[in-house]
């Protein structure tokens, strides 16, 4: 090939540079006003969106837990709760039961005493009877015997000596 | 037994392969010109002209402007414009340059010489090509397909929870990918916080120098990223967009860095200067040289079968071809892999030399590196 050759691969061509740099600007502005403002608008807003649900969901979840923990707090008292009355309601059972059987223990000592001093009257009672029925039946008895030889003041002095010899019961 | 299957799967592919290569050969003849050579530097190089062979070649417009006197020259082709004869081609004979025209004209033209030389006015002197070039046509057609696959993409955030609900389909998917990629893997992580302001340029840079160097795959079409003039306007932009904004700070550092004596200064300063220059050159020179490296060398690997048709016969290129073939479906592959590289790189590149320009300096950094010195 003899004719001088005009392309080179290294030789710049200032006229496609001139071309290119009309070209590449007109792309620049146009994907920069058509294209990149509203899709990375777009991507940020949508980042925004996924970052705010993530800390929203985290926020609920710790929420749940606190809530959860909140009501196994509660649980646990009540429970602790219910223990303790149940404990407190057996114990005054206990007592109830115990101070109804000192009443009554007491009730049956009283009654006993009771009957025990009625019988110890009754029983004084009866010997009084008894010793005035002995002593004027001894008094007739020795009236019986005694009629003559004996007045009556002299007698009773007699029977009375007598009858404190006797023994008490 | 999986394993089986998927070892005779793979197999089958790759004998398909290469039975398709084996057919593709011929066909590929074509490709050379009538003489029976392949000028892989022609191809790779930029031209007036849209190669479609053996459909023919379509010549692009020339567009001239000239002064002495000043004016512009339009016209639908070069043929035109050499048959108009106002413009000429210059022929070499005997170390010395002779116009072409009549019979000798003709016969260039015949043979699509006139495309490859420099026409000269014949009135007044050059003193811009405007012509449109292959190489123009491909980044124009990869600078509308990049604007109809962003902007069409831009619509499906119109409504407000398509704005905010996840990307749906292979197209949303995919390109949605690629940007938020070029936000979070190079933009954010090289510029730091200032790099919203960065954010169009990288994704511009990024997608049209993807989308031109994924069109040097294509067949017929070709890498506008593989000429030189076009990684030097993409280099230059980054230099400008990147510069404009840069801090004090970074000006104050490159030119009078502080904690150095005077003379060193004065050294460090058309250092400096030049390094910031000779950072942007290389910028535009790596992209040129890979596109254009991965398309000479298919063209070379192409090009042994012809070479070895001349040298040994055609028996012995029928057996090469195949195999010349299948190392060209390999570099078609790695140069998928180097179509994204390098967009990536480029982009990558920018965004750090952003980074430094926007960096804020700390003036007790500086002085802090300097207390030790001093104790020393």
């Amino acid at each position: 090939m003899d004719i001088i050759v005009a392309q080179s691969l290294l030789e710049p061509n200032a006229g496609l540079i001139v071309y290119k740099v009309i070209v590449f600007a007109l792309l620049l502005f146009l994907l920069r006003r058509f294209a990149w403002k509203p899709i990375v608008s777009a991507l940020g807003e949508r980042e925004e969106t996924i970052d705010t649900s993530i800390r929203k969901a985290e926020r609920a979840l710790e929420e749940a837990r606190k809530t959860g923990e909140k009501n196994e707090e509660a649980r646990r008292a009540a429970e602790e709760n219910a223990r303790r009355v149940m404990q407190e309601a057996r114990a005054a059972a206990e007592r109830v039961r115990t101070e109804e059987l000192e009443k009554t223990r007491a009730r049956i000592r009283q009654m006993q005493e009771q009957a025990q001093a009625e019988i110890e009257r009754e029983k004084q009672r009866a010997l009084e009877e008894l010793r005035d029925e002995v002593a004027g039946l001894a008094i007739r008895t020795a009236e019986h015997i005694l009629e003559e030889t004996l007045d009556t003041d002299r007698q009773r002095k007699l029977v009375d000596r007598f009858i404190q010899q006797l023994p008490r019961n | 037994m999986r394993a089986l299957n998927t070892n005779i799967r793979c197999r089958l592919v790759v004998l398909l392969l290469l039975a398709g290569c084996a057919c593709l050969a011929p066909c590929l003849a074509y490709a050379a010109d009538e003489e029976g050579e392949l000028d892989a530097v022609a191809h790779t190089a930029d031209g007036v002209y849209l190669d479609f062979a053996p459909f023919g070649a379509v010549e692009l417009p020339r567009i001239f402007l000239r002064k002495d006197p000043w004016g512009v020259d339009v016209f639908s082709s070069t043929r035109s414009a050499l048959l108009s004869e106002r413009y000429v081609i210059e022929h070499e004979e005997d170390g010395h340059a002779e116009v072409l025209h009549g019979e000798a004209l003709h016969a260039a033209i015949e043979h699509h010489e006139h495309l490859y030389a420099k026409p000269q006015p014949v009135l007044g002197s050059m003193v811009l090509d405007l012509s449109v070039t292959r190489h123009l046509v491909f980044g124009l057609l990869a600078a509308l397909i990049t604007v109809a696959v962003f902007v069409t993409l831009a619509q499906r955030y119109r409504r407000h929870e398509d704005r905010v609900s996840a990307p749906r389909g292979l197209f949303q998917n995919m390109f949605e990918g690629l940007i938020v990629f070029v936000r979070d893997e190079i933009a954010r992580p090289c510029i730091g916080p200032k790099y919203e302001q960065f954010t169009p340029f990288l994704l511009t840079a990024f997608t049209f120098i993807l989308c031109c160097n994924l069109m040097g795959l294509v067949p017929y079409a070709g890498a506008a990223t593989s000429n030189i003039s076009i990684t030097f306007t993409l280099a230059a932009f980054s230099f400008v967009v990147g510069q404009r904004r840069g801090t004090r700070a970074y000006w104050r550092h490159m030119f009078w860095a502080p904690g150095i004596p005077l003379p060193v200064k004065c050294l460090l300063a058309p250092i400096e200067l030049v390094s910031l220059i000779a950072k942007h050159f290389a910028l535009a020179v790596r992209l040129f040289a890979n596109m254009m490296s991965g398309s000479l060398l298919i063209l070379s690997l192409i090009g042994i079968i012809f070479t070895i048709n001349m040298l040994f016969g055609s028996l012995t290129a029928t057996f090469v071809a195949p195999l010349g073939i299948a190392f060209t479906l390999f570099i078609s592959f790695i140069k998928i892999a180097v179509a994204f590289i390098h967009a990536f790189v480029f982009t990558l590149l920018s965004a750090i030399f952003f980074g430094m320009a926007v960096e804020e300096h700390h003036e007790d950094e500086t002085h802090a590196e300097e207390q030790p010195a001093l104790a020393g």
